[in-house]
């Protein structure tokens, strides 16, 4: 039951939050916008489009939308959406959640460069550095938070913090909520890293990878893309900000965990809106900059917390 | 109704901490900046926060001279001293980047360390019984000291070696009303004053330097040498 309806969650809420950000930045640069539906409407016309598989391709071209939509679900469902009681808890918990993503990531680079187009060479590269830097942040700040709730698994990460809704003001929670933020920009693709809007320029990231597929498999990439921010971005706040989260999936308390996720949702987004608007796209051999400054930030919230 | 005033103390004990450590990423967010008017503005939103942190320390502890120190500031550095660099930055039309003499990973991982050590260092002075604000705020006072001094070692341009003189200045502050609520106020202002007039004579150094070699790089100083 609440697999189905963390499932469908997924599923549906994940589009809304790409076309929310979309259209709330489109109006603060004063332009009308696509309307927030717009990505549903991409993925319905996409999946009823015939495509076009380059004839280089290998089977690794053709297995990797699904294994890469699959493997976002499957981490969708180990996190905390509405109640702390994630449906679905295997090994390790965040850590399967990070590795289930990054085998995702894997195939996508694969597959970039399987077609031997050199802009999807190029992508997979840039895509692999990135997450190498970004991926030891990630996990300091993961861990700052998993040492508070003594262990790794998310139910039992977001049930902690269900007590105590004001931890966040500790220094350490601070540092790592910073460090996960910056990361979160990075994975993503948004725009102080990577450009989600375009494939028309030269340092396109994740757009470069994707170049060759057209049709069904570009709507599954498309849809796993904003999963997969719809996943972190739903990490971050159920971590840092626990207020309205429900200890469990019963009732009328699931609808106001629902409507408590929207709102946190809502405002997570106008924040990425904010400062991708002030901010330009950095030159890609800044980007290890950013993620140093991540890299501190989590290594400083694992520190304090030992030490504060 | 007496222990209003101690959970008050451990409530504003903690605002404390969190705005240290804030001061604290601030800091090591000058050190990966390299567009100079945002540096100086990362200095003034930190300097504000200082002066928060003194308003804090006076609220709780019932300590009215230190809302002169954090009114002093307010005034000082996060109003005079950015408004007098921004003009100095315009009109010497400063364009380039700051380019540090270690790359800009390394020295955030090198402030990552630095503030390790001000955290050891300031664990050997940390006593549970002793009144004051605690280790925390000393440990991120260190911290500032020890990274304004790497900023200043790491950077070639005066300017931004003087706004590395000014962050290195602002752990002083912290640590001075963390650990003691305070130097008596004539300190204050003198140390106060002293870094407005550092600040200002400093300005005219730059410009100088940059008169006389067309470059703030410091490193041509040796051109002076006979």
């Amino acid at each position: 039951m609440e697999n189905a309806a963390q499932f469908f969650l997924l599923l549906m809420l994940s589009p809304l939050v790409t076309g929310v950000i979309r259209t709330l930045k489109a109006r603060l640069q004063t332009r009308r916008g696509p309307g927030i539906l717009q990505l549903y409407r991409d993925l319905q016309k996409l999946f009823s489009k015939g495509m076009v598989i380059p004839e280089t391709a290998s089977w690794i071209f053709t297995v990797t939308p699904w294994i890469v939509f699959f493997s976002t679900i499957l981490a969708g469902l180990m996190i905390p959406m509405v109640a702390a009681e994630a449906p679905l808890g295997l090994f390790g918990g965040v850590l399967a959640v990070i590795y289930l993503l990054g085998l995702g990531r894997f195939f996508l680079a694969l597959s970039g460069m399987d077609t031997g187009s050199s802009f999807g060479g190029l992508g997979s590269s840039r895509e692999m550095t990135i997450s190498a830097l970004a991926e030891p942040a990630m996990m300091l700040a993961i861990f700052t938070v998993a040492i508070g709730a003594g262990s790794t698994g998310l139910t039992e990460i977001a049930g902690t913090a269900i007590g105590q809704s004001w931890r966040f003001l500790a220094p350490s929670q601070m540092f790592a909520f910073a460090a996960l933020s910056l990361v979160l920009i990075a994975e993503t693709g948004r725009i102080p890293v990577d450009n989600p809007d375009t494939h028309l320029e030269l340092t396109m990231i994740h757009e470069a990878m994707i170049l060759e597929y057209s049709g069904p498999y570009l709507a599954l990439l498309e849809w796993a893309a904003s999963i997969k921010q719809l996943v972190l971005m739903t990490l971050l706040i159920n971590c840092f900000w626990p207020f309205g989260l429900q200890p469990t999936w019963f009732g009328f308390g699931a609808v106001e965990g629902i409507c408590w996720l929207l709102g946190k949702l809502l405002l997570l987004s106008c924040a990425i809106v904010l400062l991708e608007t002030v901010n330009a796209k950095m030159r890609l051999f800044r980007v290890p900059e950013l993620l140093a400054v991540a890299f501190t930030l989590g290594s400083l919230a694992l520190i304090s917390t030992f030490l504060f | 109704m007496l222990m209003m005033p101690v959970l008050d103390l451990q409530f504003g004990e903690r605002i404390v901490t969190l705005m240290a450590a804030l001061v604290l990423v601030l800091q090591i967010a000058m050190v990966s900046q390299r567009w100079i008017v945002l540096h100086i503005r990362i200095f003034a939103v930190q300097s504000l926060l200082l002066a928060m942190i003194a308003a804090t320390i006076a609220w709780y502890n019932h300590a009215p001279h230190i809302y002169i120190a954090a009114v002093l500031t307010l005034v000082v550095k996060v109003i005079l001293v950015p408004i007098l660099f921004e003009r100095l930055v315009t009109r010497m039309e400063i364009h380039e980047e700051i380019e540090p003499i270690v790359n800009v990973p390394l020295s955030v991982l090198i402030a990552g360390g630095l503030t390790l050590v001000g955290y050891v260092v300031a664990e050997s002075f940390y006593r549970p019984d002793a009144p004051g604000v605690g280790h925390n705020a000393l440990a991120v006072a260190i911290s500032l000291f020890l990274i304004g001094f790497f900023t200043m070692i790491n950077r070639r341009k005066a300017l931004t070696q003087v706004l590395a003189l000014l962050s290195l200045e602002n752990g002083l502050f912290l640590a001075a009303i963390s650990l003691t609520y305070g130097m008596p106020l004539i300190v204050e202002l003198g140390i106060l004053f002293d870094v407005l007039v550092a600040a200002m004579v400093l300005g005219i150094l730059v410009y100088r330097i940059r008169e006389s070699f067309e470059s703030m790089d410091v490193s041509r100083l040796r051109r002076l040498r006979g």
